[in-house]
């Protein structure tokens, strides 16, 4: 059986859902590893390979011109493509920018020149087609292991 | 020796929370700059917090950070504490204390199995570990699930937990869960002690003077005490700021701190080096060897610290939730809803502060330092030096038969040290973006 190649990205967030992903790998990772390679996860490996994925779990806002190209290109790399967490999925926590009120978004405007950010922060299915979700913040326990043994 | 010119440049180191570049430059085998820049794209949570219920602000800025989520929640639930002159239970700060170990046990050991021992065993990453080191595997997929377990326990979840509030907890331990908790705990400190063993016997050494600054606990427990350094300082923790700097690091989306015009290191090995004597008991009976090393100008210690500190936790969790019967409470109530305050605790990464102003019940400013920019300075001038030894020692691209391939072999010499370097200190990017004001020009 050949291994499904999986790859987990970040975006602009806290990373706490691949944080949580990697506790739900206390009880998971030994038998997951039998389906998959994981050939992109900046958290544990420093493999730069996302080519021709099978599945990708992303995570955090689409917040900058570079976090817009990075998801694009994913979504060219990838036969799934997995929302993973509220970010992802609405843009919120952590585009919270999003609802700032005219005194405080003139604050950020500076930075949000400076680095090249988005007038907005996006969710995932604004850029690219998504095919699942999974919500929570971070991630729920249940509908994680539900969801990504669907395409394992 | 090397006469040649070298840019080393890392896009993205791996292996650390969140994203910073390297960039080193060496010129007639001297090194220049040394660029460590950290590339988080900001969240705004310094503007976010402004008008916010203070109540509800310790939750919003758990979400700062995702692997040490606890520490960020507590800090600031104890700095608004302080503001409003809540007065929390003995039964609340067991329960904080318990939290905090929760953490400490599941973060370190992230670090230690998943970031660390990928380069002592010379392969690019924990999971290519499961076949070849199972027993290693298995203890830290353990570890970290004892650590998760408590978390859930006590409160409520291990990242963005719910229970722990201003003022108390809104639920205790089901008391039917804790006796399974105590025998879970023990059952993982075999597995620790070998990873202190690990750790004691690793060569890895890069030696230099500094300042340690830590909280120095009664009882190592990461709340309450007074702030040492190992130069000779006590301060109170409400006045920390007044002995702090901040520098802007102008390439970088972080700034950086010094200690009293110096730079300073926090963390696991300054608690170690500055407070050993308040371990528990058990720890120090188990790891009198291990403790021996302390205190130490080795930066790899702080490896061996976090793991010395993973013991710790577990000791004085089993005896806390073996001699505590936990009693359903009220949270405690402010006295005020204006005022000025300080929180201030360890962080698994060292001392993180809070200073709050609150206005009628709401959030006028918050002001932050994150353990990862107070290490900023000292991890590039440890960056640098690691970087002239190897530039100085006469093996380093000897025996190469063409020039070309000696200098890509010393380029990868250097990345790998220096990404050694930099994961002893278990930076968190996603920390050090924050709160940190840059004036544009």
């Amino acid at each position: 059986m050949t291994k499904k190649r999986v790859g987990i990205f970040s975006l602009t967030c806290d990373e706490g859902c691949s944080i949580y992903m990697i506790e739900i790998f206390n009880q998971k990772l030994l038998p997951w590893l039998t389906k998959m390679e994981i050939v992109h996860f900046m958290s544990v490996s420093d493999k730069r390979d996302f080519k021709d994925l099978d599945i990708a779990l992303i995570e955090g806002t689409v917040s900058s011109e570079r976090d817009k190209r990075e998801v694009e290109e994913i979504r060219r790399q990838s036969k799934i493509l997995i929302a993973m967490g509220n970010c992802a999925m609405t843009a919120l926590p952590s585009g919270q920018r999003n609802n700032f009120d005219a005194e405080k978004k003139a604050d950020i405007q500076k930075d949000v020149d400076a680095y090249n950010l988005l007038p907005k922060c996006l969710a995932l299915k604004d850029v690219v087609k998504v095919d699942d979700n999974i919500a929570g913040c971070p991630i729920d326990e249940k509908k994680f292991i539900e969801i990504f043994e669907k395409y394992l | 020796m090397h006469s040649c010119d070298l840019n080393v440049s890392i896009n993205k180191l791996s292996k650390i929370e969140g994203h910073a570049d390297l960039d080193i430059e060496i010129r007639d085998g001297k090194v220049g700059k040394v660029d460590l820049r950290v590339v988080e794209n900001k969240r705004f949570y310094e503007q976010e917090v402004k008008g916010k219920p203070a109540m509800a602000v310790p939750q919003l800025v758990s979400h700062i950070c995702g692997t040490c989520s606890i520490a960020h929640l507590t800090a600031c639930t104890e700095a608004v504490e302080k503001t409003l002159g809540v007065q929390i239970s003995p039964q609340t700060l067991i329960l904080r204390k318990l939290t905090m170990y929760s953490l400490m046990i599941r973060d370190h050991a992230l670090h230690l199995y998943f970031f660390v021992a990928p380069d002592l065993f010379g392969v690019d990453s924990a999971l290519d570990l499961a076949e070849s080191q199972k027993e290693l595997v298995h203890d830290a997929l353990h570890i970290k699930e004892a650590g998760n377990n408590l978390s859930t326990l006590i409160a409520g979840r291990s990242v963005h937990a719910m229970f722990e509030q201003v003022g108390g907890f809104a639920k205790i331990p089901d008391e039917t869960k804790i006796p399974a908790m105590i025998e879970e705990l023990k059952s993982i400190r075999a597995a620790v002690i070998r990873l202190c063993d690990i750790f004691l016997n690793c060569d890895w050494v890069l030696k230099r003077k500094t300042n340690f600054v830590a909280i120095a606990t009664k009882d190592f427990s990461y709340l309450e005490g007074v702030i040492k350094t190992s130069a000779g300082e006590v301060i109170n923790e409400e006045n920390y700021w007044d002995h702090l700097h901040s520098v802007v690091i102008p390439y970088s989306q972080a700034a950086a701190f010094e200690f009293e015009g110096k730079e300073y290191m926090v963390g696991a090995l300054a608690r170690l080096n500055l407070n050993k004597e308040a371990l528990h008991a058990d720890t120090k009976r188990d790891l009198a060897k291990h403790l021996a090393v302390f205190p130490s100008d080795n930066i790899y210690h702080n490896n061996l610290a976090q793991a010395i500190e993973i013991l710790h936790s577990i000791d004085h969790s089993i005896e806390l939730l073996s001699t505590t019967k936990f009693k359903k409470e009220e949270l405690a109530k402010p006295a005020r809803m204006t005022g000025e305050g300080v929180g201030v605790i360890e962080a698994p990464r060292g001392t993180l502060y809070y200073w709050l102003g609150i206005d009628e019940g709401k959030v006028r400013y918050a002001n932050l330092v994150i353990p990862t920019a107070q290490n900023l300075i000292n991890m590039r001038s440890d960056v640098r030096e690691a970087v002239v030894e190897i530039c100085a020692d006469p093996s380093a691209s000897s025996g190469q038969a063409a020039a070309e391939q000696g200098q890509k072999l010393w380029e990868e010499k250097i990345k790998k040290e220096v990404e050694k370097i930099i994961r002893a200190y278990d930076p968190c990017m996603s920390c050090a973006s924050h709160f940190l004001r840059i004036n544009w020009v």
